[in-house]
């Protein structure tokens, strides 16, 4: 019967693992792919090492909050497939709807669920949890206001993300030892450019492992039937570059697909805070979703930069009344030297916004589906194990 | 007698179909294909990446220029002698297209757009134009 449940228990591990990879590797590489940087096979092995790292290292922190702390008994093997049922379930919706579930909150949701239902739940925990919630998009929306409005334009200006033709480097062959040195196109500016790009996104691959590899371990780990944590790391690390090498091939074009939308040098600067945020969170034992700082900073880079016409006295001051005529102004300063509109375009009759773009009362139905996502999740547990004791 | 028409254009096949429409119903009329781009996307990026261009105008017009170039090519094919005006506007589509209806006497648009996630996110874009336009609206399904 154990063994049975056990077995359960890892197909359901797998499966939430390898969608986990899916949609993490598509984040983590979709930008270096599209911009040529590595192959989607490369980027999927790379990816499988680094989550590895990531979950075998700070991922125990947040695997010890996710089965031990959030509820103040031990995750039974029962509650614990149960949940990764639900977490499955948040990911299917999110799948089938093309909508971001966060899949740390998912699982949050569920065993708090379990905790409500059979009254052990660590209130302390949970609180410090969701305070950490609220906090973190803050705070990736305020750093991606700064880099957009303030450093952005300026490292822009500095630095020129290019792929040239050839390889990259090549082998130097004239002297006795052979060594490396630049391909036949490559300018030391895009060698190291080149080599940022990679490291970032290995960075960035080792907090997505240090934060979704508990989301598909945890729930096994910590019961007298469950798995060893380091087994239940590595089931989840190999079922997370299953779907790297996989499904992966088509989210690299869908969610990174979003990220190529902006500048690679942009989502350099989205995916180093984004990591960073993640990190650090994983570390302290709270789980996060790296999609979620993710989505904040894109939102904060773009909110920033299209903020620019405004100085900072103004807006304390609330006196931007006179926003169009200075936005005007800088950009028609922008467009120094563009005279008539192109033939067949006729001129539109106002001056384009940037801050249009992000209408606050959009960016809040987004944010909405975070307090859905968990909210849901916390009452089908709830539910689920309030109608069907006997498993908690 | 309409002779000032608005089609908000998304790009999707139900948008070209509200043009077919309006070129079919309305062969008299002024007829301003309307595009708004950088809309609320899953992620933002759309967006951001508009926001992050040099010139933003540009960028915009640039985006917008494939759904006017298809619009174009519908009304050739649909012998309208009518020459399209073309409008771009950035942010929220239900906003930019209320926004702009003011300035022309109807307003058809195509029922919906995309996906159910863009449903999610920006809502059904017609059935709140249809709400909230200043002008009459037809909805072409």
């Amino acid at each position: 019967m154990v063994e049975t449940v056990l077995l359960v228990g890892i197909v359901a591990s797998i499966f939430v693992g390898f969608n986990i990879g899916g949609s993490s590797t598509g984040i983590t590489w979709g930008p270096s792919v599209g911009a040529g940087i590595v192959t989607k096979t490369t980027a999927a092995a790379v990816m499988t090492f680094f989550v590895f790292f990531g979950g075998w290292t700070v991922g125990r922190n947040v695997m010890d909050t996710l089965s031990e702390g959030i509820i103040t008994i031990d995750l039974t093997l029962t509650a614990g497939v149960a949940v990764l049922f639900f977490i499955g379930l948040g990911m299917l919706v999110a799948n089938i709807f093309g909508v971001p579930v966060p899949t740390s909150m998912t699982t949050v949701g569920a065993i708090a669920g379990l905790g409500l239902a059979t009254g052990t739940l660590n209130y302390a925990t949970i609180a410090e949890i969701i305070t950490w919630w609220i906090v973190t998009p803050v705070i990736g929306l305020w750093i991606g206001v700064l880099i957009g409005r303030y450093i952005y334009p300026w490292v822009n200006h500095r630095v020129d993300i290019e792929k040239s033709d050839g390889p990259l480097l090549r082998l130097e062959r004239r002297g006795s030892i052979p060594t490396p040195a630049l391909g036949p196109n490559t300018t030391q500016q895009e060698l190291g450019t080149t080599l940022a790009v990679f490291i970032i996104g290995c960075y960035m691959a080792f907090s997505a492992g240090a934060s979704n590899v508990p989301n598909a371990a945890a729930p096994l780990v910590g019961t007298i039937d469950g798995l060893e944590a380091n087994t239940a790391i590595i089931i989840a690390t190999l079922a997370i570059g299953l779907g790297g090498f996989t499904i992966a091939r088509r989210t690299m074009e869908s969610v990174g697909g979003e990220l190529s939308d902006i500048p690679l040098l942009a989502a350099l600067f989205v995916m180093v805070t984004a990591s960073t945020i993640t990190t650090i969170l994983s570390w302290a034992g709270i789980p996060i979703s790296l999609v979620m700082a993710t989505v904040m900073t894109i939102v904060g880079i773009g909110w920033g930069r299209a903020t620019r016409p405004i100085t900072v006295r103004k807006a304390v001051t609330r006196d931007v009344e006179n926003r169009d005529i200075e936005s005007g102004a800088i950009v028609a300063e922008e467009k120094v030297g563009e005279t008539a509109p192109k033939i067949g375009e006729p001129e539109s009759d106002e001056v384009l916004r940037g801050a249009d773009l992000f209408n606050p009362r959009a960016i809040i139905k987004y944010v909405s589906m975070w307090i859905i996502g968990p909210s849901m999740s916390t009452i089908l547990a709830y539910g689920f194990f309030t109608a069907l004791p006997g498993i908690a | 007698m309409v002779d000032d028409v608005l089609v908000p254009m998304d790009g999707s096949e139900m948008s070209e179909r509200a043009l077919e429409y309006a070129l079919e119903v309305f062969p008299e009329a002024d007829i301003t294909v309307l595009h708004v781009v950088g809309e609320p996307s899953s992620m933002w990026a759309g967006a951001t990446g508009l926001a992050l261009a040099d010139d933003l105008e540009e960028a915009a017009n640039e985006h917008a220029a494939e759904v006017f170039e298809r619009a174009r090519e519908i009304a050739t094919d649909a012998d309208a002698d009518v020459d399209l005006d073309t409008e771009v506007e950035l942010g929220h589509p239900v906003r930019a297209i209320v926004g702009s209806a003011a300035d022309h006497e109807t307003v058809v648009i195509g029922s919906h757009g995309g996906s159910i996630a863009d449903r999610v996110f920006v809502g059904n874009v017609a059935e709140k134009v249809f709400r909230r336009s200043p002008v009459p609206v037809v909805v072409v399904r």
